[in-house]
């Protein structure tokens, strides 16, 4: 509750500054950095589009800014976050999205400069048997990078001999579960927040830390029977599809988008995740970004308020769902898009290009990451700049905690980060995910050299 | 006999049987109070009178080499009598002889049991119930029934009780005419003025021989020809045994009555006529005298029925 | 050796009975004190039950205090916890089944006990009572892929085409036909609840008395008359009692129900195609999210009111059942 007062003190000091130019008490909501006025301030420079929770916490401002404004997303400029959420006044997603870049921007301001042309450290290979590695790990959490997972842990069983069991539950779950420590690590792609972080001290003893593992595109997939033409959409259609207020395929806005194709005069039939999900984190994060009625009613979060449509429990459930019901509509990891031959939307990303979901797409989206990532590394990459970006472009991590206590788990568990960062990386491609990129790894080397057992480094470096 | 010198002795076994209750001999209440006895006459009176109203008399039942099974078991064998117009028959023999089982063929329920199964004729007003095309639910309308154990409809109130052999006819009187029907029966079963102010109340409150004449009164109000009764009397106390023998007398002027008892007592007071059966040693149960009823208890003509009726087995 | 004397003891000359002894009676304590306890054990571990989930369910009771059941907003994200849409999807599925299930059970049941032939009695009932141990998740995917989808095609569309304009009713067809809502929820779940009912129903009806029956017969009753006037009023009160057997299967019912009723919308609208979410699928969706101690409390709180409309609704039909009369009565005769 004291969290909440804070965001809405900070949020009317916002709007009591006029359009929420200089937000100068920003820091107030993050216990750890209090040092955030100056970045932040940069971020909502006036005209800027800092709506996207990934391009309001630039390291260096100068460059993001500009290039999101001259990208023109079109329906967007002129209206910031800031402002929008002081309307919206007691929401905590919008003032707690607001927090998380702040946070960010505080982040980056300790600084991770130069770092960005940091190239991974290539001498290290992990093989197996490790003596004195744990045989086991298990883990719990999103299901948005679980084909990856699956075939990362599968090939990782070949070299090491280290059995990792990976269960899909959510993103929601799978912080839950890091919290109170039930796994060894938590899959998730939203953020822990700062409240959640803190929760999560009692158990763990320490700042739980993310170390980002991939990159991926959550598509909109649909089911149309007798389309076999790619459909367009932009971030309008998509809100107002997923706010029910778009209520059949032939709607003139759908069709606006996609001249020459025989729509249907079906009800749309929207699904959503049903779990607390990084997922529709991100996805509602990006329409957040992009559509005002968005902003203005459900807001992002890992779980917000539907207006409609079904719930289905993780990105598998949602593929299903898609797949077994004509003129449904939802949001997935592009793979299981892939996996489930489902169609799916090419999207209008900021710079007003229509933008097929695909590896090279994402890694365009993933090349801000580098500049705008804070120093913990939580954020989002949604909505970003960039003419060939993909715009619902996320980031998913692996969650752990940094002090470990049990020495065998902790000398699996690092070894596996190590290769998962590393050597990993080359089947992501494969499996319509993007690799990291290097700046990004290079980052969380340090966060896997940081992490100890007993006070000691857990990661033996082999 | 004629007619109506059966009418002059039935009237005077009535009487004899009313004297009996002042001389507090028999079946009859030992204290009966005058106000009692008063109501008693004027019972009795309202009885006759709806009675008298009844359109058409009782026809008579012919039964012809009727033979019955339960799956396998032979139950009774050639039982061939005739119920009398306006007569009362008295089915007696020892337990297990078929009694209810011939009954329950003179209105074709006796088929409704899984495996039954009847053979031979039955004759009502010259039409064989078995024969082709008759409708068994049809028949049941014509020839009524009453049972050893009162069976009320728990369900349902006294007044729904005695409507729901005509609700079934499908016919939908008016209210007033519902209500006439009812007073009317109950009257007829000499029920009315026990329960006239209590008709809305379920039919499974009333005493059992209340019950018994609900029962009887539901079966009056289809207007049947023929009331077969299947030891009417035995799960009730001497008063009420008493009523219903009495309601027989009267009711027989409009109807045809059958009566299976084990009361040799019974069959004399209330029967003109009895058939005696008896299960030989084969199992199956078959007629073995018929006739009047004086002539059956003074002078049997067959060794097995003076056994039966002296006492000597069964 | 105590039991030796008593022994002797009985068989003292003279013809004196002696009814003096411990051993019989050490037993019996013994027993009592045992069966005492497990009585004892079962009310105890009732009450904590209770007890426990009052406890978690503290918080979000306090901060919501009644608008907990009646709010309609059910929102974590802004700690704003009214369960109202839970208690309604649990409500409308739960009549829903029981409406499709209870006749259908009453008419198989007839159909057993009073027309089928011997040699089809036991394969018939065999078959309804194996429906009782399909596991629900087997329902729910059962569900998924063949009932949801046909539901969706042949009811639910023809549906909204036959009553779209038509005013009033309309309001039962409102939404997209998407196979995953109140309706195909409540169809699952008559269909789990089927043989509950079933079996009771059967018994009951095949316990009405053959001079019930009879009676009815001897009137000039067909059989459906006879059914209808004797046997089903008589059974009344047992349909009724199994009809709640049904409900309270239905009201708990998880799995199955999860996996078809949509999972959202919190809206409550009269509309069969509704997708939303039961209070026990709620349960079971949110349980592991919870990321917060008011969530958390707020879920044991929706168990909380599970409990109590489970104890409401056995109420009102214990009540549906005295004033109807029932076995009672219909055993006095
Ligand atoms: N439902 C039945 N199934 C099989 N056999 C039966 C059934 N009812 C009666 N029986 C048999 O048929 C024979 C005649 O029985 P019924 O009931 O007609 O005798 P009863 O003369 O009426 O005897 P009681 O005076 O004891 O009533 C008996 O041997 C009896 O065991
Ligand atoms: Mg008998």
């Amino acid at each position: 509750m004291g969290l909440m007062t804070l965001l809405l003190a900070f949020t009317f000091v916002l709007t009591a500054c006029g359009g929420g130019a200089t937000p100068t008490t920003g820091g107030t909501t993050s216990s750890a950095a209090p040092s955030a006025a100056p970045s932040t301030a940069a971020s909502t420079a006036p005209s800027a589009a800092p709506s996207t929770v990934a391009s309001a916490a630039p390291s260096t401002a100068a460059s993001a800014a500009p290039s999101t404004a001259a990208g023109g997303s079109a329906t967007r400029t002129t209206a910031p976050a800031t402002t929008t959420s002081a309307a919206g006044g007691t929401s905590s997603t919008a003032t707690r999205a607001v927090a998380t870049a702040t946070r960010t921007g505080s982040a980056t301001a300790v600084g991770t400069a130069g770092s960005a042309n940091a190239t991974p450290n290539t001498s290290i290979n992990i093989t197996g048997p490790f003596s004195g590695e744990a045989n086991t790990l298990n883990g719990a959490g999103a299901t948005f990078p679980q084909v990856l997972y699956s075939k990362w842990f599968d090939e990782y069983s070949k070299v090491t001999n280290v059995k990792v069991n990976y269960q899909g539950t959510g993103s929601g779950a799978g912080k839950n579960a890091i919290r109170d420590q039930t796994v060894d690590f938590a899959g998730s792609d939203s953020p822990m927040s700062d409240a959640e972080l803190a929760a999560a001290q009692a158990k763990c003893g320490d700042t739980i830390q993310h170390i980002p593992t991939t990159l991926g595109a959550i598509v909109v997939s649909y089911n149309l029977p007798n389309v076999s033409q790619k459909l367009k959409m932009d971030g309008d259609v998509i809100a107002g599809i997923f706010l029910e207020q778009i209520k059949k395929w032939n709607d003139p806005k759908i069709a606006a988008l996609n001249p020459g194709v025989n729509l249907p005069n079906e009800d749309i039939i929207t699904v959503h995740r049903s779990d607390s999900s990084g997922t529709t984190d991100n996805f509602t994060s990006y329409l957040t970004a992009v559509s005002q009625a968005w902003a203005n009613g459900p807001k992002s979060g890992s779980t917000v308020q539907w207006p409609g449509g079904i719930g289905a429990s993780g990105n598998p459930g949602v593929a299903n769902e898609i797949k077994n019901n004509p003129y449904a509509i939802g949001y997935v990891e592009l793979a299981f898009a892939k996996q489930n031959n489902l169609s799916y939307a090419d999207v209008k990303n900021s710079a007003g290009q229509f933008v097929t979901a695909n590896a090279a797409s994402v890694t365009a989206a993933g090349q801000s990451a580098a500049e705008r990532a804070p120093a913990d590394l939580r954020f989002k990459l949604v909505n970003a700049p960039g003419a060939q970006s993909y715009p619902i472009t996320a980031i998913t991590w692996i969650l752990v905690c940094p002090k470990q206590t049990d020495q065998a788990k902790a000398v699996a568990l690092t070894r596996m980060l190590w290769w998962a960062t590393h050597s990993g990386q080359q089947f992501a491609e494969g499996l319509d995910y993007s690799p990291l990129p290097p700046a990004i790894v290079v980052r969380a080397e340090a966060f896997i050299n940081n992490i100890t057992v007993n006070g000691q480094k857990a990661f033996p470096g082999r | 006999m004629s007619t109506s010198e059966r009418r002059g002795r039935e009237t005077a076994t009535i009487e004899t049987a009313q004297t009996g209750i002042a001389d507090g001999r028999g079946m009859a209440p030992a204290s009966a109070s005058p106000a009692e006895m008063a109501q008693a006459a004027q019972e009795k009176a309202q009885v006759r009178e709806v009675i008298e109203q009844k359109a058409g008399g009782g026809v008579s039942l012919v039964a012809e080499g009727v033979n019955a099974w339960y799956g396998s078991t032979h139950a009774i064998k050639d039982v061939s009598m005739t119920f009398r117009a306006n007569e009362v028959t008295a089915l007696i023999g020892p337990s297990g002889c078929g009694k209810s089982t011939f009954l329950r063929c003179l209105n074709r329920m006796h088929e409704v049991l899984a495996g039954a199964r009847v053979e031979g004729k039955i004759l009502i007003d010259g039409q064989d119930i078995y024969g082709k095309g008759v409708d068994s639910v049809r028949v049941r309308r014509h020839i009524g029934m009453v049972f050893q154990k009162p069976n009320p409809f728990p369900m349902m109130s006294i007044y729904d009780n005695v409507i729901a052999g005509l609700k079934l006819n499908g016919i939908r009187k008016r209210k007033s005419e519902m209500d006439e029907t009812v007073e009317h029966s109950l009257r007829g079963a000499a029920l009315w003025n026990e329960v006239k102010d209590k008709l809305k109340e379920s039919g499974a409150s009333l005493s059992g021989g209340q019950q018994q004449r609900l029962c009887i009164a539901r079966t009056i109000a289809v207007e049947p020809e023929v009331v077969l009764m299947d030891e009417p009397c035995s799960a009730l106390d001497p008063i009420s045994t008493y009523k219903i023998e009495e309601l027989i007398g009267e009711l027989k002027q409009k109807y045809t009555i059958a009566i299976v008892t084990h009361n040799m007592q019974q069959a004399s007071r209330v029967a003109d006529w009895t058939s005696f059966m008896l299960a030989g040693d084969a199992g199956y149960g078959q007629l073995v005298e018929y006739g009047r009823t004086e002539q059956i208890f003074t002078q049997p003509q067959d060794k097995r029925t003076e056994d039966y009726i002296t006492g000597r087995f069964g | 050796m105590a039991v030796q004397t008593a022994r002797r003891a009985e068989k003292l000359p003279g013809g004196r009975v002696n009814l003096a002894g411990r051993g019989s009676a050490l037993g019996d304590r013994a027993f009592q004190g045992i069966a005492f306890a497990f009585a004892a054990s079962i009310l105890v571990l009732i009450v904590t039950i209770f007890v426990v989930l009052f406890v978690d369910a503290r918080v979000a009771l306090a901060q919501e205090g009644l608008r907990f059941i009646t709010g309609q907003v059910w929102n974590p994200n802004e700690s704003i916890f009214g369960a109202l849409p839970y208690i309604y999807g649990t409500i409308f599925t739960s009549l829903i089944g029981l409406l499709i299930a209870t006749p259908i059970a009453v008419g198989a049941s007839l159909y057993i006990v009073e027309y089928a032939p011997n040699w089809l009695r036991a394969p018939i009932s065999f078959i309804v009572e194996l429906l009782a141990v399909i596991p629900s998740v087997i329902y729910g995917f059962w569900g998924l892929a063949v009932l949801a989808p046909f539901l969706r095609d042949r009811v639910e569309r023809p549906l909204k085409a036959a009553l779209g304009d038509v005013p009033v009713l309309n309001a039962l067809v409102e939404g997209p036909a998407r196979g995953r809502d109140m309706f195909v929820a409540g169809v699952i779940l008559s269909i789990m609840i089927l043989p509950t009912i079933m079996s009771v129903a059967r018994e009951v009806i095949s316990t009405v008395p053959g001079t019930q029956r009879e009676g009815m017969l001897a009137l000039g009753a067909t059989k459906w008359e006879m059914i209808k006037g004797a046997v089903l009023p008589y059974a009344r009160g047992g349909i009724v009692g199994a009809a709640i057997l049904g409900l309270g299967r239905a009201i708990g019912e998880t799995m199955a129900v999860t996996m078809l009723i949509g999972n959202s919308s919190t809206k409550i609208s009269w509309s069969l195609l509704t997708p939303g979410y039961t209070m026990a699928s709620a349960i079971a969706n949110q349980f592991a999210d919870a990321n917060s101690a008011v969530h958390f409390s707020a879920i044991i709180g929706v168990a909380v009111v599970l409990l109590f409309v489970t104890g409401a609704v056995n109420l009102v039909a214990r009540l549906i059942v005295s004033r109807f009369g029932g076995d009672t009565r219909a055993t006095g005769i």
